[in-house]
């Protein structure tokens, strides 16, 4: 025989089964505004830039835009946007090649830009695919961009598909096509 | 004691295997070297071009050509003997990708038919003129897929990838697509070979990065450059018979004589696949706009932009290889038209009847050239 319930025990246990239900409610609810905090906080608070399409308008980026004439190519688009972003890596390498240097806003050199300029890596790109005798091979530009993560700038290889050396061959492109370079193109005294 | 003999085994075994793997990923190597060092075999039309551009070891480079036709020419970084060899190789693998032309075609070519399926397929089919195709004048015909004008423009944005294309990437496309193959690595010589090659096109025309040329790609064909008559299968096929089946034969599946080939397949086995964006159903701008500036060989820019058009509708509707991204399903539905319709077709041929249909009658467009 079961002992009688009393009507103390019957309520108890409803408190009891409100709480949980509540408590799972405020659970979901504070995960939901968590997720969706996070999705807000990633594009549009993070500045991290794989969470977004737009790349970030660095200083001097307009006037390079407008020296180089990069609007020949659109006001904005893929190919502009991977300038844009070569750019940013050619000229804030520590922060947007991150992945790929030791190197900090801190120490100096940390960008491709102290080593080179603009149209030295448009140069450099047409006069690519040659033979480096010191390496007695022939080496590509992407070749010689990936070394110079691992050594000058105190890093890591990317790979070949990588934007931080696509957007840098793109970027080298852009000033190429500015300066009306052809296949091998020597400066002058060269 | 035989339960550690038997670990110790295992080891040694292991210790040899990697070391075998080692031992000939270090010959293969080897042997690649070897063929980056050795001189050139050229085919005769590859003689011909690098020798008419004067491709030569040297500290600076002249294009005869730009010379030739507006009185000055740059100069402009030569090439070392390194560079030359893959200059070379890379032309060699335009003109005769197969390597028909090569004494041993695995070597001279990088076995590029790795990358292949089929017996038809090379560059120089659709790269016409080791992809430098000029008339009689010296002048570069628009729309011939001219791979020096290629390069300069390449990394632009290819609105059927979505992405930004280098040209090696583009190059495994043409082997994936085009010949119905697959993806040679990016490093691969096969790949930098013809980089090189496209490059040195390109400082011997002295086209200059990042601008457009009319040579470069193809001069797409929409229906709206047309008289808008809707394109026509059946007008197509009385086309192709006339025009084009002399060479690539009645059902398009190649001509070859004693084993050469004499014209590659338009449909088949051998033939480009349904993904390749010369298959009208994918891209109808592109393969009728092949046909009008390169076809008929000797008689190009002869055909009006429909007959273009109607010969490239015919020609897709013929069964082909299915792409990958098709599934298994086209790919079979495929590969039984391709075995049953040939036996069929050449089965309902009517007997003594003449394969020569009437000229379609069709009206002449105004652009036509």
């Amino acid at each position: 025989m079961n002992p009688p319930v009393s009507p103390d025990s019957d309520a108890r246990i409803e408190r009891k089964q409100e709480a949980r239900a509540s408590a799972t409610r405020i659970k979901t609810l504070a995960m939901v505004g968590l997720i969706a905090g996070f999705v807000l906080w990633a594009h549009l608070g993070s500045g991290i830039q794989a969470f977004r399409s737009e790349v970030s308008s660095e200083p001097g980026w307009e006037n390079f835009r407008a020296d180089y004439r990069i609007n020949h190519f659109g006001e904005d688009g893929q190919f502009v946007r991977a300038v844009q972003n070569g750019y940013n890596l050619v000229y804030y390498t520590h922060k947007y090649a991150s992945r790929f240097t030791r190197k900090t806003a801190g120490d100096r050199p940390n960008s491709c830009a102290a080593c080179h300029t603009a149209e030295d890596l448009a140069y450099g790109f047409v006069n690519s695919d040659r033979l480096d005798p010191k390496l007695g091979r022939r080496v590509s530009f992407e070749d010689r961009v990936r070394r110079c993560y691992a050594g000058p700038m105190d890093g890591f290889v990317p790979t070949i598909y990588d934007p931080v050396v696509r957007d840098i061959r793109l970027f080298a492109r852009a000033v190429a096509h500015h300066l009306q370079l052809g296949e091998g193109a020597l400066r002058r005294g060269d | 004691m035989s339960m550690s003999t038997g670990k110790l085994t295992k080891i040694v075994l292991i210790v040899l295997g990697s070391a075998g793997l080692y031992l000939l990923a270090t010959h293969q190597h080897g042997q690649r070297e070897a063929i980056r060092q050795a001189a050139v075999a050229l085919t005769p039309d590859c003689a011909e071009k690098l020798g008419r551009y004067r491709l030569a070891r040297s500290e600076r480079y002249q294009s005869p050509y730009a010379l030739q036709r507006t009185g000055a020419s740059i100069a402009v970084r030569g090439y070392s003997e390194e560079d030359v060899r893959a200059i070379q190789r890379g032309c060699n693998i335009i003109d005769d990708t197969q390597g028909s032309l090569a004494k041993d075609p695995g070597r001279e070519r990088w076995n590029a038919t790795r990358f292949i399926r089929g017996t038809h397929s090379s560059c120089d089919h659709c790269h016409q003129g080791i992809g430098d195709k000029q008339d009689a004048g010296g002048n570069r015909m628009k729309g011939s897929l001219n791979l020096g004008a290629s390069w300069v423009m390449a990394d632009m944005y290819d609105r059927f990838t979505g992405l930004l294309l280098p040209f090696e990437l583009r190059q495994m496309q043409c082997y994936i697509n085009s010949s119905n193959g697959y993806k040679p690595n990016i490093a691969d010589d096969v790949i930098s070979d013809v980089t090189a090659y496209s490059r040195f096109l390109s400082a011997a025309l002295e086209l200059k990065i990042g601008n457009h040329y009319e040579e470069q790609g193809i001069d797409e064909i929409p229906a709206s450059a047309t008289p808008k008559q809707g394109d026509d299968y059946v007008r197509g096929e009385a086309i192709y018979k006339k025009k084009c089946a002399n060479c690539h034969g009645p059902q398009a599946f190649g001509l070859e004589t004693n084993g050469r080939l004499v014209a590659p397949a338009l449909a088949g086995p051998n033939a480009w696949n349904t993904q390749s964006r010369n298959y009208f159903y994918y891209v109808s701008t592109i393969l009728p706009g092949f046909i009008c500036r390169n076809m008929p060989l000797g008689q190009e820019n002869t055909l009006s932009n429909q007959e273009c058009r109607d010969i490239a509708f015919y020609i897709s509707n013929l069964p082909r290889p299915a792409g990958d991204r098709n599934g298994p399903m086209v790919a079979l539905q495929q590969q039984i038209l391709m075995t049953v319709l040939p036996p069929l077709m050449r089965l309902t041929k009517p007997a003594g009847g003449s394969e020569e249909p009437a000229e379609p009658v069709l009206e002449r467009d105004q652009s036509r050239p």
